[in-house]
């Protein structure tokens, strides 16, 4: 009895396996950049979920006690020690996870848990802006509370007045320092490496100046010995004022994101409404004799000379 | 009356030979053919729009001190031309709508134009004997494109001023001249001695519209000269044209087709805000703004700046810079291919170089049909590329992933659009019928509950099956001496371009 010959494969048979076999990995690869892509745009549900539902301590005492306006380190630690401390650990002194607070002023606590940077969702190169989901009082709380564990030594949390400000100063200090990363119109910008330079169209006072002052992620720090109180003030002024509000008299606003969004509309409203009307005005139905051969009616025409000849004739008259 | 004061003045001007042939020309019906017109009336009202400007805007690079209603800069030192361009904004009646029509009509322009060279590229209407109007309309849009970025300048703002500093290094980067060239339009280093934005004013209102007005008479003149093309159809051959005559037909669909396209510039004017320079302030050379984009028909080169790589060559003893390439040597090979195509294609295809009067359309020529849609993707990707910045913002990607999804995509996608394109073209080849008016159908259900399809009752004005052509009359707009105006309607005429 003789072994079962191997088949012999034609040529095109073995394209077809080698394809065969490289469909899998290929599938695979493809499958798992998706994935990645997914991952990268939508954050995972969980951190949605929580975004969602936010944990409140205390929300009716909470809402009790800023109305008396007093600050409650108690509030505070319990806060802390349910949404930080796990990662920053129990007296903020940092861990493999998370870097210390130790030192830190409650400024810097406040900016970063006021916008939402913190509790962290998603694992990044920068943490993204959220819905903070404490209460104002609540993010005074643990800002006080991370401060007095190293003593109130760093910046503490601001409290802005406007007044005998300069928005024309504001505007000039805020072209020179800000717009080179936030974008002259405060629309914020990606910047290398999956850091962004975020939007300023919906910050606080008091985060402007802690984020200033503090240098939070890679933002530089704008210390007294940089701009004084009066100009950090100015730069506050401008960026509620005018930033927040832009003034645009002009029509819709496109999201200050400049010719970018203003080529699109010249496109495709401009050009695109100037085409609608060629359409509307314009023969647009096929002719009937779109398959014809060209010439295959030679009906009438003479010899184009002749006609030629015969128009100038009567362009006389 | 009038008569006799025509008559009086055609005495002394002869003028009516001409004008009759003019106001017989033939101009074909199909709407691809006014999209040059799009061009021709979005430039006039920039003329009309630029004039109003003018009358405002101070050239200079003298500073002042800006007092107005805009509260933030109000008080501070700026430019003159920063400051006329704030008044006229917001102290002149009018001023900022027609600040906006003329920005949004000069995007108009240039786009149109770019439309303009789409149809006529992919319909073959460059072939002979239009080759020299192909290249006059190239020359226009490379004017178009200069002069739209010398406009957007004009201000003084800190996102032009960027602008200016880029052009400056990629005069610099041009090798050996670059630098002295450079020096020589600046009047020294960056920013020169204050005398750019007038001579920027004085090219923009006076040296490149008067080209632009020179070349569209050239551009318009050879058309009547080599009378238009058209589309196979009922009659039209390439020895005539079949069409409605300029007048009184063509000259009022043109003439109500001004009105829109100033309608919608107005309509963008008023509604959509453009270039909101008061924002960006003045600009001073230490002061830079982020995500700074030129106006889209310069997107395509700031695309190919960002997604070059940072490569230099070194001569012995000199170098290329970097910018070099994608803003010199790209823009340079793109418009001297445009220009050259039409004698490449003559001689790629060993094609006899006859007359072409009659046009292709692009199914019937696939290889320039996928080869126009690659290279043209090839564009737009680095059209796209111009926003890496912004899309890496709106969608939370790494601004890293996106550029080199740009670098890849420059090169990737144009390897597919050719094949794809090639392919539809040649289905629809094989596709009867392909393009046509379709015959709607309705599906009933009878009262057994089986199913037919019926034809769709025919609505207003639809034309299931088409009419058969009518027979034409020959030559008969070209009435003879002493008769009345020719009616209106559909003429075939000869072309007597035969030399």
């Amino acid at each position: 009895m003789t072994p079962p010959r191997p088949r012999a494969l034609t040529a095109p048979s073995r394209a077809r396996a080698a394809w065969r076999r490289l469909l899998a990995p290929i599938g695979l690869a493809g499958a798992t950049a998706l994935g990645l892509l997914a991952i990268s745009v939508v954050p995972p549900v969980s951190a949605a979920v929580r975004a969602a539902t936010p944990l409140r301590a205390s929300s009716s005492t909470s809402s009790s006690r800023s109305s008396a306006g007093k600050v409650s380190l108690a509030v505070g630690k319990t806060l802390f020690d349910q949404s930080c401390a796990s990662c920053h650990g129990i007296e903020a002194q940092g861990s493999t996870l998370a870097p210390s607070l130790q030192d830190l002023g409650a400024g810097t606590i406040d900016l970063w848990v006021s916008s939402g940077w913190m509790p962290l969702a998603v694992p990044g190169a920068q943490p993204l802006r959220k819905t903070d989901r404490y209460t104002r009082a609540e993010t005074i709380d643990i800002a006080q509370y991370v401060a007095s564990l190293s003593g109130y030594r760093g910046f503490g949390i601001p409290k802005v007045g406007l007044a005998g400000t300069s928005v024309q100063k504001g505007f000039a200090i805020y072209a020179e320092i800000c717009a080179a990363c936030h974008t002259i119109t405060g629309a914020g910008d990606a910047l290398s490496a999956g850091i962004t330079a975020p939007s300023l169209h919906s910050v606080t006072k008091a985060q402007v100046v802690e984020a200033m002052r503090t240098g939070p992620g890679n933002m530089p720090r704008f210390g007294p010995g940089i701009l004084s109180n009066q100009q950090v003030k100015d730069v506050v002024a401008y960026v509620v004022k005018e930033i927040e509000h832009p003034a645009h008299p002009g029509g819709l606003f496109l999201g200050g994101v400049g010719p970018v969004a203003e080529g699109f509309i010249g496109l495709f409203a401009g050009v695109g409404l100037c085409i609608l009307a060629a359409f509307w005005i314009g023969d647009r139905t096929p002719r009937h004799g779109d398959d014809a051969h060209p010439g295959a009616q030679n009906d009438d025409d003479g010899p184009a000379g002749e006609g030629g000849g015969r128009e100038r004739e009567v362009e006389h008259v | 009356m009038i008569d006799r004061l025509f008559n009086w003045a055609d005495d002394r001007l002869a003028l009516s030979r001409g004008g009759r042939h003019l106001l017989n020309k033939i101009f074909p019906d199909h709407w691809s053919f006014m999209l040059g017109e799009i061009a021709l009336y979005s430039f006039i009202i920039l003329l009309v729009t630029g004039v109003f400007l003018s009358l405002y805007f101070v050239p200079s690079e003298h500073m002042t001190v800006y007092h107005g209603p805009y509260l933030p800069i109000d008080g501070t030192k700026v430019s003159e031309a920063f400051a006329s361009t704030l008044r006229l904004s917001f102290s002149v009646r009018g001023g900022l709508l027609v600040r906006q029509m003329h920005h949004w009509a000069a995007n108009i322009f240039v786009g149109s134009i770019v439309v303009h060279l789409l149809r006529v590229f992919f319909t073959g209407a460059f072939r002979r004997p239009r080759e020299i109007n192909w290249i006059i309309g190239a020359n226009l849009l490379i004017l178009a494109i200069f002069n739209g970025f010398l406009g957007y300048s004009l201000p003084d703002d800190l996102v032009s001023g960027t602008g200016i500093r880029i052009a400056f290094s990629i005069l610099e980067s041009i090798p050996i001249v670059g630098t002295y060239l450079a020096t020589f339009l600046f009047g020294g280093q960056f920013p020169g001695s204050g005398i750019i934005i007038p001579r920027f004013f004085i090219i923009h209102v006076l040296i490149l519209p008067l080209l632009i007005l020179g070349l569209l008479g050239a551009h318009l003149g050879l058309l009547v000269r080599h009378k238009h093309t058209q589309f196979p159809g009922p009659g039209a051959r390439e020895d005539n044209v079949v069409g409605s005559p300029l007048w009184p037909v063509f000259a009022a669909k043109t003439t109500g087709f001004l009105f829109l396209v100033a309608g919608v510039s107005a309509l963008l004017g008023a509604t959509t805000q453009i270039n909101p320079i008061w924002l960006y302030g003045q600009y001073f050379p230490w002061k830079v703004s982020y995500a700074v984009q030129p106006d889209w028909y310069m997107g395509w080169l700031d695309g190919a700046l960002r997604v070059m790589p940072s490569w230099e060559i070194h001569f012995p003893g000199h170098m290329i810079p970097n910018a070099f390439f994608p803003a010199i040597l790209l823009p340079g090979i793109t418009f001297t291919a445009i220009m050259l195509w039409p004698f490449l294609e003559a001689k790629l295809t060993g094609e006899d170089r006859r007359e072409h009067h009659l046009l292709d359309r692009p199914r019937d020529r696939p290889v320039r049909t996928a080869l126009g849609a690659a290279i043209f993707a090839f564009y737009f990707v680095l059209f796209g590329a111009s926003a890496t910045d912004v899309l890496a913002n709106y969608l939370s990607l790494s601004l890293n992933f996106v550029l080199w999804s740009f670098r890849i995509a420059c090169i990737v996608v144009p390897l597919i659009v050719y094949p794809v394109t090639y392919k539809i073209c040649k289905e629809l080849q094989e596709t009867p019928g392909a393009g046509k008016r379709k015959v709607h159908n309705i599906v009933v259900r009878d009262a057994e509950g089986g199913y037919h399809t019926i034809p769709a009752e025919e609505y207003p004005g639809f034309v299931g099956e088409e009419a058969p052509p009518l027979d034409v009359d020959r030559i008969d707009v070209l009435t003879p001496a002493g008769a009345s105006e020719p009616t209106p309607g559909i003429y075939r005429i000869p072309r007597d371009y035969t030399d």
